[in-house]
């Protein structure tokens, strides 16, 4: 089995690699583009789920198999292969590019998930983000330089956080330095690298009020683009973050007081920022921020429980913010885009809906109770105020979502006037509404039956604490 | 006599609490999930042009009627007797977080289920003149009529938050695809209250779970943990919130008005009904049964609130311009009376307050439906054009003086002996608190008194629109409201065998819903005075 570990992510790059190259050729019939890529990303899930519970390490020691390493690998490819399935390809500029991009985007969260020092944590967020970077630069060159700036300013502050935490405890492995954090004290001089580590996930995860470039970037990209930024890239930098919360939970002091606070920030400004803007993707992406925030919260709590609930609400996060973006398609342009979709694309609009419901935790779906696990561990940890500030950003995200569910649901169709304007409907496809069915099932299975799942998240926090 | 023989002779099933042919342990998911598939079933339902409209209305109808019908033959072999949890359903979860799927009715709990079951009918055939999407007028009422099923059977605390906070979604869409004119601003404003409501609720929840060991949400382990006094009061505080927002309590009423005015028929059923009743039932469970230290901490305030609402809902009933803003203010009445016979902690008031919950729901329901039916036939809702309708409108006539009777709790209604046991009950343990609730019952009288007499009884208005009395469905439904007031204030204790005591098919609401209360009311009975005393 234990040859058979690196099998999803070779599949992954491989098929990257191959649309990349028949993207190139000319004249060819590409209809079975996606099914193909979201098929290669289905196959390398069933793959990891097969041999992903064998326990292993390759390149000395580089790449590490564990639970974690399962289950955010799972989470991640699940995701893709549903944002492939979901996304309307005739508004992407480039099919081929685009399914290569999210895939390697994907393959970026992988190398993070099993990554046994800072180098496989930086390379993975690394390719993450310049995936996104393509993607988002086929359709908007200036926005693509933007991410690409602003990436470079997160990656320099990744960069120098992680060379200080190497300078003060002698290695990058990440097992040896979660031993030799366990014996350094919380000072300023190890404060300020985490401080700056963390300044730069927040900047790649656009936590607010850091989304200063993520957000102009997630609305002018493509569905699918918006997709990466918004989901995987936020989901690489999530992963970055559980690993290093679990490398100082030894000496919580260092990162805990960081983390509360940009965790109240982001669920409440990202709950108050969704209630205020009207654009569905804006909203959408505002309801991912006020998410981050929750992943964030459970961090803070610096105890194993934290640290589980927030590896399930990480999963939940990855499937619905990637996949939210690309089954909306083209609806970053107003409310009325979205107006009458249960009636003309009834599968879609239902995903729609639980992909926004997710994301503002409302019952019973994933993100509800990836959320409610995190308030638990909120309370057992004594951080009532955080709870009653993320009540508070529950119940604005609650109130974005309903509005979106109304122009889903209840608004007439916009005339064909609107329609030409851009209010353009998603093509309609068997493999998109299978797609959007499969998305309905996970997102409320993923809640519903989630023993399963918290389960395989508890193992996960259990193997970054050994 | 044959027949008394024959039930004589039958023995009373034994063993099983809810034994019987109902030993199914799924008895309550049904009601919980069958309207959620039929929901599912309805809205991916092919409808074009609305063809099958009416067919989506019988299955919403005979979805709700079918479950009545399983419900009252559970209902029929409850074991009155037993203080215990019965048709109990109980599967781990989330066993990482304590969490269990755990289900269960006790006397107090069948009450309400028999209510929601009831209300919900009734709520789908006062939405048979919906036109427009019907398909998803009756998915998101089918889905709100799961979570009130779903909040009421929950004893596990997470369980009670999920269909508590659930229930917001489908009523905020209802209101906000179907209302009146105002339709945003109620909607929003109950989004507003009810997530407050439900954030106050996660934060009472999670307070008793850290302060427990964080081992269970399940109400048996969470609610017989010890708890320091400094816990037992920042959660009973958050369940007061929660619970004001739902019932609603003076300060937190702010959604009723436009609510009960803007909301489609159907949906203001549903919310004065059995939403709203929800608030009180949270208290019982949470507060009352669980922590008679909080509780006794806690009743003060509880009843201090339950007396400002009745004499705010009374003034402000008096001085409105509008009769469905009137109706939507006097219906708060009944759930302020429940919390007032909760607050004053003796058995005799708590079971007022179970029962208060029944016939409160169905008296609110009418005097907000009959208002609503009223208005709408006369083409008015303003009392200054609505004048001398009795003449006009008989049988609309007879169902808001009933709706009003009923609120007031009149002999021969079930009101009645639900407001005389919590007043009854009350004036030992609240003497000042129950002082102002008569006060302000009386109050609600004298509105009641003028708002009939000013819309029904006084000169007719010449230059009025035309009006039309209730149609034949109208009547049905609101006269569902009146007999089941009607039927639990003649026979609370069921109807009998002539000249036995064996109960025909009713075993009486009394009698199933005092099952339980005698637990839960056990530490609030006054000690027998001793012979020295």
């Amino acid at each position: 089995m234990r040859n058979f570990v690196l099998v999803p992510e070779a599949l992954v790059v491989a098929g990257a690699l191959v649309l990349l190259a028949a993207g190139r050729t000319r004249g060819r019939s590409r209809w079975w583009f996606p099914g193909a890529a979201a098929g290669v990303a289905v196959i390398a899930l069933v793959v990891e789920l097969w041999v992903g519970a064998t326990l292993a390490t390759f390149f000395g020691g580089a790449l590490v198999q564990d639970r974690f390493a399962l289950f955010a690998k799972a989470a991640v490819l699940l995701a893709a292969a549903l944002a492939i399935a979901v996304t309307d390809w005739t508004d992407e500029n480039a099919p081929a590019v685009g399914m290569a991009m999210i895939l390697l985007a994907a393959f970026g969260v992988m190398v993070i998930a099993s990554a046994g020092d800072f180098v496989g944590l930086w390379a993975g967020l690394e390719v993450a983000a310049a995936a996104g970077v393509v993607l988002v630069s086929l359709r908007r060159s200036d926005l693509g330089l933007r991410l690409l700036v602003a990436g470079g300013v997160a990656s320099a502050l990744l960069l120098i956080g992680l060379a200080f935490i190497y300078a003060t405890t002698g290695t990058a492995d990440l097992q040896a330095v979660r031993h030799a954090a366990a014996t350094t004290d919380a000072t300023l001089p190890f404060g300020i690298p985490v401080l700056l580590l963390l300044g730069g996930l927040a900047v790649r995860a656009g936590l607010p009020p850091l989304q200063f470039v993520r957000m102009p970037v997630g609305l002018g990209a493509s569905p699918l683009g918006a997709g990466i930024v918004i989901g995987l890239v936020a989901a690489a930098a999530l992963t970055v973050a559980v690993k290093v919360a679990a490398l100082l939970t030894l000496v919580p002091a260092a990162f805990s007081p960081y983390l509360l606070v940009a965790a109240a920030v982001a669920m409440v400004g990202g709950g108050a920022a969704a209630l205020a803007t009207r654009s569905p993707r804006a909203r959408l992406a505002y309801l991912a921020a006020g998410q981050v925030g929750w992943v964030a919260a459970g961090l803070a709590t610096h105890y194993r429980s934290g640290l589980g609930a927030s590896v399930f609400l990480l999963g939940a996060f990855a499937i619905a913010a990637t996949a939210g973006p690309a089954v909306m398609g083209g609806a970053d342009i107003g409310e009325f885009a979205l107006a009458g979709m249960g009636l003309l694309r009834p599968a879609r609009a239902a995903a729609i809906a639980l992909v926004f419901l997710s994301l503002a935790g409302a019952p019973p779906l994933a993100g509800f109770f990836g959320e409610f696990a995190v308030a638990a561990s909120l309370a057992q940890g004594g951080q009532m105020w955080l709870l009653a500030l993320g009540g508070l950003g529950a119940l604005m995200s609650l109130a974005a979502a309903v509005g979106t569910l109304r122009a889903i649901y209840l608004q007439n169709p916009p005339d064909d006037s609107r329609r030409a304007a851009g209010a353009r409907l998603p093509v309609l496809t068997r493999l998109s509404t299978y797609g959007a069915i499969a998305l309905c099932v996970v997102i409320a299975g993923y809640g519903v039956f989630a023993n399963p799942i918290v389960s395989l998240a508890d193992q996960a926090s259990e193997a970054l604490l050994r | 006599m044959m027949l008394a023989a024959i039930a004589a002779a039958t023995p009373t099933p034994a063993g099983v609490p809810g034994a019987g042919i109902f030993t199914s342990p799924l008895i309550l998911s049904l009601t919980i999930w069958v309207p959620v598939v039929v929901a599912i079933v309805i809205n991916t339902f092919p409808n074009p042009r609305g063809r099958y409209d009416t067919l989506m209305k019988q299955i919403a109808f005979f979805t709700n009627l079918g479950i009545f019908f399983v419900l009252f033959i559970a209902y029929h072999l409850f074991e009155t007797f037993l203080p215990t949890l019965q048709y109990e359903e109980k599967l781990p979860w989330l066993p990482a977080f304590g969490v269990t799927y755990h289900l269960g009715v006790d006397g107090p709990g069948m009450t309400m289920m028999m209510l929601s079951c009831l209300i919900g009918m009734i709520s789908v055939l006062a939405s048979w003149g919906v036109r427009e999407r019907v398909r998803s007028y009756f998915t998101l009422m089918l889905l709100a009529q799961a979570t009130v099923n779903g909040a009421i059977a929950a004893h596990d605390m997470f369980v009670l938050l999920l269909f508590w906070g659930a229930a917001t979604i489908p009523v905020a869409l209802l209101i906000l695809g179907w209302g009146g004119p105002r339709r945003e601003a109620a909607a929003w404003r109950l989004v507003g209250y009810w997530g407050l409501g439900t954030a106050a609720l996660l934060v009472a929840t999670m307070t008793v779970y850290a302060a427990s060991g964080g081992t269970s949400f399940d109400m048996d382990v969470l609610f017989k943990s010890a708890l320091t006094p400094r816990v037992q009061l920042g959660a009973g505080l958050a369940l007061i919130v929660a619970a004001a927002t739902r019932l609603p309590l003076f300060p937190f009423h702010g959604w009723v008005r436009d609510v009960y005015s803007e909301a489609p028929l159907g949906v203001s059923v549903v919310i004065a009904g059995t939403a709203s009743r929800l608030g009180g039932y949270l208290l019982l469970r949470g507060l009352v049964a669980a922590d008679a230290d909080a509780s006794r901490l806690l009743s003060p305030l509880l009843a201090a609130l339950a007396a400002v609402t009745i004499v705010y809902a009374a003034v402000v009933a008096l001085r409105s311009v509008d009769l469905r803003w009137a109706a939507a203010h006097l219906a708060m009445v009944p759930g302020a009376i429940t919390v007032f016979g909760l607050a004053a902690l003796t058995p005799l008031a708590i079971a007022g307050s179970v029962l208060s919950m029944f016939t409160g729901g169905l008296a609110a329901a009418l005097i907000v439906a009959a208002a609503w039916v009223l208005t709408d036939r006369a083409q008015s809702r303003s009392l200054s054009v609505l004048s001398g309708l009795a003449p006009r409108m008989p049988i609309l006539t007879w169902l808001l003086v009933l709706g009003a009777l009923g609120l007031l709790g009149v002999p021969l209604l079930a009101s009645f002996p639900a407001e005389t046991m919590i007043l009854f009950g009350s004036f030992k343990t609240q003497p000042i608190g129950a002082f102002a609730v008569a006060a302000g019952l009386v109050l609600t009288a004298i509105a009641l008194a003028v708002l009939v007499h000013r819309v029904l009884f006084g000169q007719p208005n010449p230059d009025a629109p035309a009006v039309s009395d209730a149609s034949l469905g109208e009547t049905w439904y609101l006269g569902l409201l009146v007999g089941g007031l009607l039927w639990v204030g003649l026979f609370p204790s069921g109807p009998k065998l002539p000249g036995t005591d064996l109960p025909i098919f009713d075993p009486g609401l009394i009698n199933v819903m005092s099952a339980g209360i005698t637990d839960i009311a056990s530490p609030y009975v006054q000690p027998a005075p001793t012979a020295a005393q």
